[in-house]
């Protein structure tokens, strides 16, 4: 259980840390609200105009496609970091994964998920 | 690394790889058509190549050959993964040539069909040989992935949009429990290898068996087994009508797979558990199924329901948890698979034709399409199981093998079942050969009449003569038990 009770001093210090600095603040703040205090603010500036804005569609394509090369990356660097020790295998392995994804892309330019309409 | 265990998924990537490129390279005008084409001559090639790959009896009794791995026992290639791959494989060639007609006029991606199609092919492989739960897993993912984007394939139809949606939100609440359930099972045994499971026998806890529950619950939304149905007629009646062919014999079928190594390999220690649920469930579904079939005026939304009850059959079969029980679930997968093509063949060139499916679409289909017609009646006659189809040899088996069992109710359940579906499926005969339709001659394709023909030839074959089919499960079922 000694692993489980360390686990639990940091998961209760990372808990404390956040609430921490709140309680303490309204302890020690100087409390005088006035109407323009009060209202909902973004960078201390009033808000002009709607605040939901909707995204362009084609962020979302851009997201991803960005998120296969992203996740593409995380494989490879291992890959990269241990390469001397896996030999011709892994290298022929990668290959194979990389083609796939460059199918992928070649896809997704042809279909025009990367133009912007 | 044993890559030669794998071949058959690493064929099937290669051909959605190639599915994808042609679609890129070939014009954009130009149809897609030949994609199609050279699927279906490649996999029947593959289905073929198959049999060479099977392990003879005689080299099993004797130990001198066993089922190949691959990762470390994460995948197992032995005769019953290889039959549930060539069902599929056959479904999915008899889906191609019956649709690509279809698709092509339907669809506004066509190329992305035939692509899809072929992971969620990879998937269903992937599910026939997983030996752990996680393998499981990511083949009922990569199956059921594919099949929310095939389901709302048809982007300017708003019920195969909902369907789509509808089967997607059921498909993922499913897909938890089942996880949860597998984390469950994975917390009091330690392992997700499923022989690894039975031997360790702690699954004997509060955690084991809520998790083992709720695999099963998982399993059964996947088969659309009564009362985790409700997506079922839905989905079947907006998707476009070559995937609800292929949910209902492919993806019925590999979750049929799946379940019976989970039943038999992982969890035979808690069977005095599962197999009265089992039982009561199957003839739940086998009741429901087909009252509620007798009601509905779409045929595809009826097919649905009937594919209820047909699951029901196939549970019989698992209830008697024998050697007879299995060879007769994976005989009968087979021929309701030919069945299955046959009245989806011809509801397909219907539903492309005179824009519709129910009823009244199919009237005086005896004149405007004889063949058509013919076929749809001998395929719904032998999901109802009238002899001399395959029908009646596949629900023989099932009968005898769960009476052997002591479960005497539950195959006079089915048989008072069978009966009752008769009735519906002689409705659909009754339209097409007694009301009077507008006559007009449907046009049909060489690669339909084909699919058509070809399904229906099986299914008389292996009503009359279903030595070799019951040979082949015989060898399948064999080998599992070893």
């Amino acid at each position: 259980m000694d692993g489980y009770a360390t686990l639990g001093i940091f998961f209760i210090m990372a808990l404390g840390f956040p609430i921490a600095p709140i309680i303490i603040a309204n302890i020690i703040q100087p409390k005088q609200p006035t109407n323009e205090k009060d209202i909902p603010y973004e960078c201390g500036v009033n808000t002009i105009g709607k605040n939901n804005v909707q995204f362009h569609i084609g962020y979302f394509m851009y997201a991803l496609v960005f998120l296969l090369f992203d996740v593409e990356t995380v494989f490879l660097y291992p890959w990269a970091v241990k390469y001397s020790q896996l030999g011709l295998f892994a290298l022929v392995e990668m290959l194979v994964f990389v083609g796939i994804l460059t199918i992928g892309l070649w896809y997704a330019w042809k279909k025009g998920a990367l133009s912007w309409k | 690394m044993n890559f030669e265990a794998i071949s058959t998924e690493i064929f099937i990537l290669v051909l959605s790889l190639f599915a994808i490129v042609m679609d890129l390279v070939l014009p954009k005008n130009e149809s897609r058509k030949s994609i199609g084409g050279v699927l279906v001559f490649a996999l029947t090639g593959w289905v073929l190549y198959m049999f060479s790959m099977y392990v003879p009896e005689a080299a099993v009794a004797d130990g001198s050959a066993t089922a190949r791995y691959f990762m470390d026992m994460m995948y197992i290639v032995d005769n019953y993964s290889l039959f549930f791959k060539q069902l599929f494989m056959v479904a999915t060639v008899f889906t191609l040539l019956f649709s690509m007609d279809y698709m092509q006029t339907v669809l506004r991606y066509k190329g992305e069909f035939y692509a899809l199609l072929m992971t969620a092919l990879l998937g269903m492989c992937v599910l026939a040989s997983a030996n752990d739960f996680l393998t499981a897993f990511i083949g009922l993912e990569l199956m059921t992935i594919s099949f929310y984007i095939l389901v709302g394939a048809r982007i300017s139809s708003v019920n195969s949009s909902e369907a789509a949606v509808k089967y997607l939100v059921v498909g993922s609440v499913s897909t938890a429990i089942m996880l949860y359930g597998i984390s469950l099972v994975y917390g009091s045994t330690g392992t997700v290898q499923f022989y690894e499971m039975f031997r360790n026998q702690h699954l004997f806890t509060a955690a084991g068996l809520a998790g083992a529950t709720m695999i099963m619950i998982g399993f059964f939304f996947k088969l659309s087994v009564i009362p985790f149905h409700m997506w079922a007629p839905d989905v079947y009646q907006g998707a476009p009508t070559p995937i609800t062919a292929m949910l209902a014999m492919g993806s019925k079928a590999a979750g049929i797979a799946v379940l019976m190594r989970v039943l038999y390999v992982a969890f035979p220690l808690i069977g005095f558990y599962w197999l009265p649920i089992l039982a009561v469930l199957s003839a739940v579904c086998m009741i429901g199924g087909n009252v509620m079939a007798i009601r509905q005026n779409d045929v595809k939304r009826m097919l649905a329901y009937s594919s209820i009850a047909q699951a029901g059959y196939m549970m019989v079969g698992m209830v008697s948890a024998d050697y007879p029980g299995m060879k007769a679930v994976m005989f009968y997968g087979m021929l309701y698979v030919f069945a299955n093509v046959g009245a989806f063949t011809a509801l397909s060139v219907v539903e492309q034709q005179r824009g519709g499916s129910d009823y009244k679409s199919l009237a005086g289909l005896a004149k405007s399409a004889p063949v058509l017609a013919a076929v749809m009646t001998i395929s719904l006659l032998s999901m109802a199981g009238i002899p001399p189809t395959a029908g009646f040899a596949g629900k023989l088996y099932l009968f005898t093998a769960v009476v052997n069992q002591g479960y005497l109710w539950l195959a006079f359940v089915g048989f008072i079942m069978s009966m009752i579906s008769v009735y519906y499926y002689l409705q659909v005969a009754k339209a097409m050969y007694l009301n009077e339709g507008d006559g007009k001659e449907l046009h049909i394709s060489g690669a339909v009449r084909a699919a058509a023909v070809l399904s229906v030839i099986a299914t008389i074959l292996f009503g009359v003569w279903p030595e070799k089919l019951a040979e082949l499960t015989n060898l399948a079922a064999y080998t599992f038990l070893q």
